[in-house]
């Protein structure tokens, strides 16, 4: 599904990936844990195509196709999706409008029929209920107004729109009480395939209790310092970040 | 009566005066005393005061150079083109009027609702003018500039309309304002009398059947009797050669209502002044403007709102989006007269820059001589929101149709409360199309 060799990324000239490798398979869930500031969004945006941040060096492979050579849009329409660990707020355009959009873009890429405006709401209707939205939230401008866990809950929102091949979850746990992560661990589960994968990037373990990753990754310093298992998760839980950076940095 | 003045103060005025002793004896109300010596004061004052210069300040941004450049002449009529009612607004069900180069079409039947009339200028002045004669230009007499006063020396023709008392005209008038005439002046004049608690939709369309140039001076004034509403839009969408000076004056009497909304997307370079004198208690009137500019287009918009009674209450908002090299200019003046109290005034100026060659100029005036006054005015400049951007992409959308939601989403807040989907989709779609069009590099001033 995804292959990343050796990737390195730098923002204004400061070197912020220094070599990530990871390899993901198709129906696999990995979790990335690390420290603030150790590069862990920028992995997440570089994936999605943010041209803020430019790659120095590396390669990284999605679903065959040389990812970095793709647009944003593209990425998108070819099955990758990013929730923001800060999603956007854009006044003046609702959640509807934009998800009709979008919806629309990804089909005709595909080649498929757009859906027209019942078709369209009655999907999004069905997959608001599985996030439990109130309907009012989607004639809402997009993010305006929104409370953290209310941007969280509308980005799973989105995911489950486009059923992803990938999706990327950028601290998507971060702000939200007990309630509101099952909801979303909710979601994204049910997204669970042989065939879709979840790069789950968290602070905490929390999480992980939810939706049971089968590789953890720890990120420090822009490089993958330690891979294992769940119990890696619950290990750096019990003993903090210094642990791994020590361990790292004695091997 | 006042001589016509030989020499002119001003040498950009001379082409004028020359064209005015061509034709002065045979303009519409020719034999009317009180029009003919009005008319002739007219241009003894535009010859002595002159067009305005960038030493005016209520000028200051908006170069007339290339409007100055070379003299045009009134519109000899006659260019009538087969079919006007294809320019007008798409699948707006409206009591259509057409003014070709200013002059009433005469095809237009007169129009089919009870309690309203429209009439053409010309007729009224041959058949009725003293009807006239209280209310031509008394509101536009207060803050006149050279081109009204050419306006008022030289105006052909235009339309008059009147709302019944408590009338309410349930589909909206269309004056289709059609330029046909390659570089010609065009001077129409527009008068609407909105009876007691009488309700109309008005809708000015400017548009050009070409695309050369022309200097297009319209003045449109507007009398609201108590209770009455009127809604009025403004779509500017002529030639990218043309120029345009334009004004409108409304008085509102107690307990009425106008809303007003200029949409400006075509034209070289255009000067809107809009001035609304609240006289009576309880009046409110909403400015609202959007202006999508590319190219070198210049859009100055000069607005006035006079609380002259208690209890009134203004609100304006005026949006843009530049690109380019174009350039906007907004002046809002807000005069709170003594004893307006409970006045509320609102105003705002909202600008989205494309480029870094395009330019505002944001100038609010605030004068309040009454107390217990509510009196706000921002305005902000900003750029694409470029994280926005970046969201929209990863959700599959392409930056072209991301931008454009973006800047619909901006305007969008000036045509919300346009009601006739038509009308609404319509002015949507000029703008979007305004803005996918690569700037076309016409000359600007
Ligand atoms: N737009 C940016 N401009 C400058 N530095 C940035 C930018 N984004 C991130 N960084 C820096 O890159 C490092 C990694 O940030 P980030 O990827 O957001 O970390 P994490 O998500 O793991 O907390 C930090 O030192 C941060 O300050
Ligand atoms: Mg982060």
């Amino acid at each position: 599904m995804l292959s990343v060799r050796n990737l390195h990324a730098a923002v204004e000239g400061k070197a912020i990936l220094n070599g990530i490798n990871l390899e993901i398979g198709p129906g696999q869930v990995h979790a990335i844990m690390g420290p603030n500031g150790s590069g862990k969004s920028t992995l997440a945006n570089v994936l999605a195509g943010r041209d803020h941040f430019e790659v120095t060096a590396g390669e990284v492979e999605f679903r065959g196709w040389d990812l970095l050579e793709m647009e944003p849009e593209i990425r998108a329409r070819e099955g990758l999706f990013l929730a923001f660990q800060y999603p956007v707020e854009i006044p003046g355009v609702s959640n509807l409008h934009m998800l009709k959009a979008a919806v629309n873009a990804v089909r005709r890429h595909r080649g498929e029929e757009e859906l027209n405006a019942m078709e369209f709401l009655k999907l999004i209707k069905q997959k608001a209920a599985l996030v439990e939205m109130r309907q009012e939230f989607l004639y809402r401008s997009v993010n305006e107004g929104f409370s953290g866990g209310e941007k969280k809950r509308n980005e799973i929102l989105q995911m489950a729109m486009f059923e992803p091949r990938l999706s990327v979850l950028d601290e998507t746990d971060s702000g939200l009480d007990i309630d509101a992560l099952k909801i979303v661990a909710q979601g994204v589960n049910s997204l669970r395939s042989s065939d879709r994968s979840i790069l789950l990037v968290t602070h905490y373990q929390r999480l992980l209790d939810y939706i049971v990753p089968d590789f953890v990754h720890v990120l420090a310093h822009g490089k993958i310092i330690r891979s294992g298992d769940k119990d890696l998760a619950l290990e750096l839980e019990r003993k903090g970040y210094s642990w791994v950076e020590d361990h790292a940095g004695a091997a | 009566m006042q001589a016509l003045p030989d020499a002119c103060a001003d040498p950009r005025t001379r082409p004028y005066l020359e064209q005015f002793r061509d034709v002065h004896e045979t303009l519409s109300g020719a034999g009317v005393e009180w029009l003919a010596r009005s008319r002739v004061s007219s241009m003894a004052h535009l010859c002595s005061g002159g067009f305005p210069t960038q030493r005016d300040e209520d000028w200051k941004y908006t170069p007339l150079r290339s409007v100055m450049a070379h003299p045009f002449s009134l519109a000899v009529g006659g260019h009538v083109p087969d079919d006007p009612d294809r320019y007008g607004v798409p699948g707006l069900d409206s009591l259509r009027v057409a003014c070709i180069d200013g002059i009433l079409d005469s095809r237009c039947a007169p129009c089919p609702a009870a309690g309203l009339s429209v009439q053409s200028f010309s007729d009224m002045l041959a058949r009725n003018p003293d009807q006239l004669k209280s209310c031509m230009g008394k509101v536009s007499g207060a803050r006149s500039h050279g081109f009204v006063l050419l306006n008022e020396a030289l105006h052909r023709d235009g339309v008059v309309i009147e709302i019944a008392p408590r009338v309410r005209i349930d589909r909206p008038v269309e004056l289709l304002m059609l330029s046909c005439e390659d570089s010609a002046l065009v001077l129409p004049r527009i008068l609407i009398i909105a009876s007691e608690g009488c309700r109309v939709e008005i809708v000015e369309h400017q548009v050009s059947a070409h695309a050369g140039s022309g200097l297009y001076c319209g003045m449109t004034e507007m009398y609201l009797e108590p209770g009455a509403h009127v809604k009025y839009s403004v779509i500017q969408n002529q030639s990218r050669s043309a120029y345009q000076v334009s004004g409108a004056w409304a008085e509102l009497a107690e307990n009425s209502r106008l809303d007003c909304r200029t949409v400006s997307v075509g034209g070289a370079l255009t000067r809107n002044d809009l001035a609304v004198n609240l006289t009576g208690p309880g009046a409110h009137c909403d400015m609202l403007g959007a202006y999508c500019l590319s190219g070198r287009q210049h859009v100055d918009n000069h607005t006035t709102v006079v609380h002259g009674a208690e209890n009134c209450t203004s609100n304006e908002l005026y949006k843009g989006v530049l690109d380019d090299r174009s350039r906007g200019v907004f002046h809002g003046r807000i005069r709170v007269e003594e004893g307006a109290r409970k006045t509320d005034a609102q105003q705002a100026n909202n600008t989205l820059l494309l480029s870094r060659g395009a330019e505002i100029d944001t100038k609010p005036q605030l004068e309040i001589y009454a107390d217990d006054v509510k009196c706000s005015h921002g305005a902000t400049v900003g750029q694409l929101d470029d994280k926005a951007l970046f969201y929209l992409q990863t959700r599959g959308i392409d930056p072209a149709a991301a931008r454009s939601m973006l800047i619909s989403a901006f305007v969008g807040e000036v045509l919300q409360s346009v009601e006739p989907q038509p009308l609404h989709d319509y002015l949507c779609a000029l703008l979007d199309e305004q803005l996918s069009d690569p700037g076309t590099g016409e000359p600007g001033p």
